[in-house]
C-alpha cells in the first residue's frame, strides 16, 4: 500500500511537470507572433497555486523552482526573478493552506488574488529598481485579471480530471496509516 | 502521539523553510548574474532554447499546421468573393508589371550610360519559424537556422516582401529574430520620397512608431519607409513599410512584412561596411612631405586636385 501511494505521488509530480510543459509548449506555438493588446492567462502559476493549496506534496518546491526557471529561460523573461517570487508566493499559500481548507472557495480565490498581485507588484518594482525594461502596465494588468478569471477553471479541471482534491480532515490519518 | 507528530511537522517545516531560502537565493543569484553580465547569460539562454525547443518541433509543426488549416477553412466561406478580388488585383498587377519591366530596361540603360557602381546583391539563408517568444511582453520568433548555417548576431531578416526583424541570440541550430514590433527594437530608416531620416521604434503594438525624424514636414501618410543603413545596423534599402497616422496623430509604420503569417524568413548575409578611417591626404596633407615635394614638382599638384574639383 505504501509503495502504491509512493508511485502515485511520483506519478502526480510527473503529471504536474507534464502539464507545465504543455502550457509552455502552447505558449511557444508560432500561431500569433504579432502583437496583441491582451495577454493570455498565466496558466502555469494558476496550476501551481491550485495544486499547492490542495496537495502540496504533488508540487514540491524543487519542482516549482526548476519548472519556472526553465519557463523564464524559454519565455524570454529575466531569468530567476519571477521563479523566486512564484516560489515565495506558493510557500506562503502553502502555509495558509491549512486555514483555507475549511473556508469557502471565495476565500481561497481572494488569497490567491492577493498573493498574485503582491508578486506581480514586487516583480515590477524590482525590475524598475534594477533599471530593466518593465513590461507595459496595461498588459501586466490584463494578464493578472485573465489569470484570476482562469483560476476557478484550473481548479475545476484539476479536481475533476486529475483528482487533485483537498484532503478531508479525516483522511490525513488514513493516509498516514496507509 | 499528537505531540510527537507536531514536533515531526516542525522539523520538516524548518527543513522546508531552509530549502525555500536556498532555492530563492539561488534564483536571485541567477537573476543578479543576468543583470550584471547579461550577454553571457543570454548566450546560455540561447543554448537552453537551442536544446529544448527543437525537441518540440515534431509536435509543434503538426499542431501549428492543423490550426492554420482550420483558419484557412474559415476563409473558404468567402472564396468566391476573394476570387473576384484577386482577379481584379491581378489585372492591376499586370499593368504594373509591364510598367516595371519597361522601367527596369530604362534603368539598366541609364546605369550603363553613367557607369554607376551599385551595392553587390545580398545573399540570404532561409529558415522556418519554429516558435514565437511565448510571452505577450516580447515580440520575437525562433527560426531553425543557427550558427551551423553561419548566422551571425545582428543580421537582418525579411519575409518575401519586407523587413521582419534582427537576429539576436544564435544557438547551434536555432536563432532568435527580434521583431520590429518588440519594445526594444530601434531601426534607422529613411522615408521616401522626402529622404528624411528617422527611427522605427517598436512599442509592442502591431504598428511601430516612427520617431526621431529630423523634421516631419515633408513626411505624409502613405510614404514608403526603407532602412537607411545608418550605423551599419542593416544594409540600406530594405523595405520596411508605409507611414500611417494613428488616432493620437503620431506617425506609425504599417509594416510590409506579413506579421500574421510568419512561416519562412530570409536572413540576409550582410558583412560590415568598409569604414573610411584616414582623413584623406587632400584635406589633411602631411606637411613635411608636401613641403618637400612641392619644391620638387610644383606642376603635379594642380593635376592631382583637378579631378576632385570636376
Amino acid at each position: 500500500m505504501a509503495e502504491r501511494s509512493l508511485t502515485y505521488l511520483w506519478a502526480m509530480r510527473c503529471l504536474f511537470l507534464a502539464l507545465c510543459g504543455l502550457v509552455m509548449f502552447l505558449h511557444l506555438l508560432p500561431l500569433e507572433p504579432v502583437s496583441r493588446f491582451w495577454a493570455a492567462p498565466d496558466l502555469m502559476i494558476a496550476l501551481t497555486f491550485a495544486w499547492v493549496l490542495r496537495r502540496p506534496e504533488f508540487a514540491p518546491l524543487m519542482l516549482i523552482a526548476g519548472v519556472f526557471l526553465l519557463a523564464d529561460f524559454l519565455l524570454q523573461r529575466p531569468p530567476g526573478l519571477w521563479s523566486a517570487l512564484v516560489l515565495i508566493g506558493s510557500f506562503t499559500l502553502r502555509s495558509k493552506a491549512l486555514d483555507l481548507r475549511d473556508l469557502t472557495f471565495t476565500m481561497e480565490w481572494l488569497s490567491v488574488a492577493s498573493t498574485l498581485v503582491a508578486i506581480t507588484l514586487a516583480y515590477r518594482i524590482i525590475l524598475a529598481i534594477l533599471v530593466v525594461d518593465v513590461p507595459p502596465l496595461s498588459l501586466s494588468l490584463v494578464q493578472l485579471l485573465m489569470t484570476l478569471i482562469a483560476y476557478p477553471f484550473v481548479v475545476l479541471a484539476s479536481q475533476t480530471i486529475f483528482r487533485v482534491r483537498k484532503i478531508a480532515p479525516g483522511e490525513i490519518d488514513a493516509m498516514r496509516n496507509a | 502521539m499528537a505531540k510527537d507528530r507536531s514536533q515531526d511537522n516542525d522539523y520538516v517545516g524548518q527543513l522546508r523553510k531552509l530549502l525555500l531560502a536556498v532555492l530563492v537565493l539561488c534564483l536571485l543569484a541567477i537573476f543578479l548574474v543576468w543583470r550584471i553580465d547579461s550577454p553571457r547569460v543570454e548566450r546560455f539562454r540561447a543554448q537552453v532554447i537551442d536544446t529544448v525547443v527543437p525537441n518540440f518541433d515534431w509536435a509543434m509543426a503538426p499542431v501549428t499546421g492543423a490550426v492554420n488549416i482550420l483558419r484557412d477553412f474559415q476563409s473558404y466561406q468567402r472564396i468566391y468573393q476573394q476570387n473576384q478580388e484577386l482577379r481584379r488585383e491581378l489585372q492591376q498587377m499586370k499593368s504594373w508589371r509591364e510598367a516595371a519591366l519597361q522601367l527596369e530596361q530604362e534603368n539598366a540603360r541609364l546605369l550603363d550610360l553613367n557607369n554607376v557602381q551599385l551595392d553587390p546583391r545580398l545573399t540570404y539563408v532561409t529558415g522556418v519559424v519554429l516558435a514565437d517568444s511565448g510571452s505577450p511582453f516580447r515580440q520575437s520568433v525562433l527560426i531553425n537556422v543557427g550558427a551551423r548555417d553561419g548566422i551571425v548576431d545582428g543580421w537582418a531578416s525579411m519575409d518575401g516582401l519586407g523587413l521582419v526583424g534582427r537576429i539576436s541570440g544564435v544557438g547551434e541550430n536555432s536563432a532568435r529574430v527580434v521583431l520590429l514590433t518588440d519594445s526594444s527594437s530601434r531601426i534607422p530608416v529613411t522615408v521616401q520620397p522626402s529622404s528624411k531620416q528617422g527611427l522605427v521604434a517598436g512599442d509592442n503594438s502591431a504598428a511601430p512608431l516612427l520617431t526621431f525624424l529630423d523634421d516631419d514636414d515633408g513626411v505624409r501618410p502613405g510614404d514608403r519607409v526603407i532602412t537607411s543603413g545608418d550605423g551599419g545596423v542593416f544594409p540600406a534599402g530594405l523595405v520596411v513599410g508605409r507611414v500611417t497616422l494613428d488616432a493620437g496623430g503620431r506617425m506609425r509604420i504599417r509594416l510590409s512584412a506579413d506579421y500574421e503569417r510568419l512561416e519562412f524568413l530570409r536572413v540576409l548575409r550582410s558583412w560590415p561596411q568598409e569604414r573610411i578611417e584616414d582623413p584623406g591626404s587632400i584635406v589633411d596633407p602631411e606637411t613635411p612631405d608636401v613641403a618637400d615635394t612641392a619644391a620638387d614638382t610644383p606642376s603635379e599638384d594642380p593635376a592631382a586636385v583637378d579631378p576632385a574639383d570636376g
